[in-house]
């Protein structure tokens, strides 16, 4: 799969992911996302870690999270993104919403077997 | 929404938002890094695989790129700028290109002006759009400013009835009078209004200085001699000096007060666009102009009038403009509803000379009657003559275009092959095109600022005798500026669209690319014949134009025009001007100062003739020879006898071969198919009465001493026999004797009407002109692209045998059949517009022998012709001079 259509497919998705791991671990910056993501999906997701930035460009416009340049423990530059109000709740709608959606597909896909 | 802020600001940004990305991407990699040094790697294996980690940099920067921003506005931008650097690099062309546009954009925009200026300008008064002027139609369809003329008691009537106006004004057609201040000048000719004491409350008008009319202040008969001046002739005449309020001015002889001075912006509600000096309550009218009697608050439409045609009618009945405010929610349908009711129900009581069909609101414009269909009609045929103009300026700039993209093939060819959309190289090539139309529209709007003063000044020239017009304003508001922009962008599209589409279509499959050229030649055949045709119709209004310049300037029209003067028909003055020496004196109308053209019928026969009223002395005072038989008597005048003199065409016409005199016909004088009987006793030479561009077809004098005007002819020396004619004016009503009211035939009539055929001939023959260039150089154009593509051809043709004549002949011929095929659509487009022209004129022969009978039009097409076939002969001799073998090893 090329990045472009594995972006496509997380398309709705990573902003989700990516709201929920600033929800879960605090700021962080976009190295430890990218880490994370890697980590929790094992290989199913392994994408570019570049990949990464459409979405936090995307989200910080939207005004869900926000960019600080700070330093890391290694005394190296990085900008840190933390989970903003507004944010938390669109994570809520967007879990709520995610929840319902599988289960519909879930129930759906299960029904024809 | 906040993400769509954003993307615009990134769009300014720009330079600040990509130093942020790649400092972030750089602290990512360096993490990245940092993380496979603690793994073990050595410091550039890890630098490596941190990169191979993060994927392609490139890459990610475009998709970021993307997300903070509008891509397709930055490559817009990008677009532009590429194209405004290839514009200036090649400015020959980009210059032509933007002149030939700007020309087509600007006469555009001109007549656009005018019209928007003429029509859709509303009257400087508070909200324009609720007040309306009520408008009268009569049964037997006079037309014109009559249509505005009422009563004082038909106003009275309805504005004590009325329950829809929140404010009804009455005001008088312009006053002349002669005005004097004492130490700054003394008889001036200026022009103002007798108007009702409401009138600047209904209109919404403020003064600038002092005040406006009080409520009853134009109830006392000669009382309140006071007036609100004008703008302009408080800033002219009386130097703008803020002392002028309280200040007397004379006016035809009385004295009036300066109460007010009027708004910059308030120059007048007349139904043509004259300037207002001065306004003056209602009841100083009778002192203004003696054509109100004293019983003018009284009288009806009512009085006979013996029959007459509509302009001595007007002329004769002074009446009052009707200016009308709605009131809120209101709609004017409904006011309309009520007026012509009310309007009708009282006049049903009076006997009318002229019966009141109906009675209409129109909305305001600075001129009268501009929602007539005929008016639109005109407006139309006159703004498609002129995109015809700008199609030829379009089509030749598509030309060039084409042939430069033909240079830009490769460069096309690469950006496609290097995988460039489509799409991307079309908005690419279009945006250029667009560019260059966005030149070419500010230049072309400052064109058209500049030459439409220009055009009024001379159509004000034109109708000076008949009225003396101001400023017009002809300033650019919204809908002209949006009318230029939306033209320019436009045309941008309509020349561009084409070429972007083929030039993006060649290059990178040579079948394609060979298919694509065959198309190119023949959508350049299309675009030589579109402005050939162009330019052949332009041709023909172009000879239609000399030849009436021909035969105006340069034939006797068939009158007296140097020493004819006409003089305003005081009572009395006839008679005292009669027994002056080195003098003739007659009543009547004057040559082209307006028509009359009743039905005439003689037997079977039955058509439309000019008629004028004459008296005794006419034909001496015009100069028109009488060819046969007599003018007539003083009696036959007097009482209006029912004899004619007519012209030698209409004795021609009519009874061909015949002796005219003593012969009967008929006319309907008042259009009410009631004919009345005259019998011929002479026949006049043939004049070009009516129009100067032709004799009359057909024209019947009949007597009348009080119809038209005065008119004296100055046999010995001039100055000191109109110094006697004014001294007479002055003997019989002093307030009226002032030095504009002898108007000179020559200058006034005669001299306009040839100054706007030259100036309409030089239009012509300069768009004439430029449209044969253009053509010249498209010819050029698409021949030598022809030779060019057919160079293996060619060299093929020549090597089997074919002849260098051959060749040459083929190659002509190629480039002439679009001008052949183009010319013929255009001179048929030509023969169609004046069969349309003939159809709505009364007397159609002078059109079709004005259009193709100037040697100038068979010179033009001649000068096509040759300019075709020499713009084509310079490639085909070059086509000649193939030389086989290069041909073949060609490419």
């Amino acid at each position: 799969m090329s990045s472009k259509e594995k972006t496509g497919v997380l398309q709705g998705t990573l902003d989700l992911i990516v709201l929920r791991t600033l929800h879960t671990l605090g700021p962080q910056h976009a190295y430890t996302i990218a880490a994370r993501l890697e980590q929790i999906s094992d290989d199913l997701l392994r994408l570019n870690q570049g990949t990464l930035y459409p979405a936090l460009v995307r989200l910080e416009q939207q005004g869900r999270i926000k960019g600080t340049w700070g330093r890391t423990e290694s005394n190296r530059e990085a900008k840190f993104y933390a989970i903003t109000e507004p944010g938390e709740k669109a994570l809520a709608e967007e879990t709520r919403r995610w929840r319902q959606m599988s289960g519909l597909v879930e129930k759906l896909l299960s029904e024809g077997a | 929404m906040r993400r769509f802020l954003w993307r615009i600001a990134n769009l300014f940004r720009k330079r600040a938002a990509e130093r942020e990305m790649k400092r972030e991407i750089a602290s990512h990699l360096a993490l990245l890094q940092e993380e496979f040094e603690h793994q073990g790697l050595a410091p550039e294996e890890a630098a490596l695989a941190a990169r191979h980690a993060y994927g392609g940099v490139e890459q990610s920067k475009e998709l970021h790129r993307e997300a903070r921003s509008f891509v397709w506005v930055e490559q817009f931008f990008r677009d532009l700028l590429y194209s405004a650097r290839g514009l200036a690099r090649t400015p020959a062309f980009t210059l032509t290109a933007v002149a030939a546009l700007a020309l087509g954009i600007g006469l555009n925009a001109m007549v656009f002006r005018m019209y928007d200026a003429i029509a859709l300008k509303p009257l400087p008064v508070a909200d324009p759009d609720r007040v309306v002027r009520v408008e009268r139609w009569f049964e037997h369809h006079w037309l014109g400013d009559i249509q505005y003329n009422f009563a004082y008691s038909e106003y009275e009537f309805l504005r004590d009835h009325n329950t829809v106006f929140s404010g009804l004004a009455a005001a008088t057609h312009p006053l002349p009078v002669s005005a004097t201040v004492r130490g700054l000048f003394s008889n001036e000719p200026i022009h103002g209004f007798a108007v009702s004491a409401n009138y600047f409350a209904a209109m919404g008008i403020r003064p600038l200085l002092g005040r406006t009319f009080l409520p009853d202040e134009d109830r006392l008969p000669g009382g309140n001699p006071v007036v609100v001046i004008g703008y302009s002739f408080w800033q002219q005449k009386l130097r703008a000096d803020p002392a002028a309020l309280g200040q007397s001015v004379k006016l035809n002889g009385t004295a009036y007060t300066v109460i007010g001075v009027a708004q910059r912006n308030f120059t007048g509600t007349a139904l043509w666009p004259i300037r207002s000096d001065f306004w003056a309550p209602l009841s100083m009218i009778e002192q203004l102009d003696p054509n109100f009697g004293a019983d003018w608050r009284t009288e009806s439409y009512g009085p006979t009038i013996r029959s007459m045609d509509a302009q001595t009618f007007a002329d004769r009945r002074p009446g009052f403009q009707i200016l009308a405010r709605l009131k809120d929610r209101i709609p004017r349908k409904q006011a309309q509803a009520e007026t012509d009711a009310l309007m009708r129900g009282y006049l049903s009581q009076y006997r009318q000379t002229e019966r009141t069909r109906a009675v209409t609101l129109q909305a305001t414009a600075y001129f009268p009657n501009t929602d007539d269909i005929r008016f639109q009609a005109a407006s139309v045929g006159i703004l498609m003559v002129v995109s015809l103009v700008l199609l030829a300026a379009c089509a030749n700039v598509a030309n060039m275009l084409l042939a430069r993209d033909m240079a830009r093939q490769r460069e096309i060819g690469i950006r496609l092959a290097l995988g460039a959309a489509r799409s991307r190289v079309v908005r690419q090539l279009l945006v250029e095109n667009v560019l260059l139309a966005l030149f070419a529209g500010p230049v072309g709007f400052v064109l058209s600022a500049i030459s439409a003063p220009l055009l009024w000044s001379a159509f004000s020239g034109l109708l000076r005798f008949s009225i003396e017009l101001g400023e017009l304003d002809l300033g650019s508001d919204t809908r002209v500026i949006s009318y230029g922009l939306v033209l320019s962008l436009l045309t941008g599209v309509l020349f561009g669209i084409a070429p972007a589409l083929r030039s993006s279509r060649g290059g990178i499959h040579p079948g394609v690319a060979l298919h694509g050229r065959h198309d190119s030649a023949r959508l350049r055949g299309a675009l030589l014949g579109t402005q050939a045709a162009v330019a052949s119709l332009l041709l023909a209004f172009c000879g239609a134009m000399l030849s009436y310049l021909h035969s105006s300037a340069r034939l006797y029209p068939g009158f007296e025009s140097r020493n004819v003067y006409a003089v305003p028909p005081l009572p009395g003055l006839r008679e005292k001007l009669e027994p002056m020496p080195g003098l003739l004196v007659a009543m009547g109308r004057l040559p082209l100062s307006g028509t009359f053209t009743p039905p005439m019928r003689v037997g079977q026969w039955n058509r439309k003739t000019f008629a004028t009223y004459a008296s005794d002395g006419y034909f001496e005072t015009l100069g028109i020879r009488l060819l046969q038989g007599r003018g007539f008597s003083k009696q036959e005048a007097d009482r209006e006898a029912p004899v004619a003199v007519i012209s030698e065409s209409t004795a021609r016409n009519v009874w061909p071969g015949r002796n005219p005199v003593g012969q009967r016909f008929s006319l309907d004088l008042n259009f009410q198919n009631r004919f009345t009987g005259f019998e011929v006793i002479g026949v006049a030479a043939d004049a070009r009465f009516a129009d100067l561009r032709d004799v009359d077809p057909l024209h019947v004098y009949l007597p009348s001493a009080e119809m038209g005007g005065l008119i004296v002819r100055v046999l010995g020396n001039r100055e000191t026999t109109l110094a006697a004619v004014r001294g007479a004016m002055e003997s019989v009503d002093p307030s009226r004797a002032t030095p504009r009211m002898l108007s000179n035939l020559e200058d006034d009539l005669v001299a306009p009407q040839r100054a706007l055929l030259r100036g309409l001939a030089a239009m012509a023959g300069t768009l004439t002109l430029l449209a044969l260039m253009l053509t010249g150089v498209g010819i050029y154009g698409v021949a030598a692209f022809l030779v060019n593509q057919r160079t293996q051809e060619i060299g093929i043709r020549m090597a089997l045998g074919a002849t260098a004549r051959g060749v040459v002949g083929g190659v002509i011929v190629q480039g002439l059949r679009p001008i052949l095929i183009g010319s013929g659509l255009g001179f048929a487009a030509a023969v169609g517009l004046t069969a349309v022209e003939l159809a709505t004129h009364p007397f159609p022969e002078s059109l079709v022998r004005a259009v193709f009978g100037h040697p100038a039009v068979y010179a033009e097409l001649g000068v096509m012709l040759a300019v075709a076939v020499l713009a084509s002969l310079i490639p085909a001799r070059r086509a000649a001079r193939v030389d086989p073998i290069v041909a073949l090893r060609y490419e």
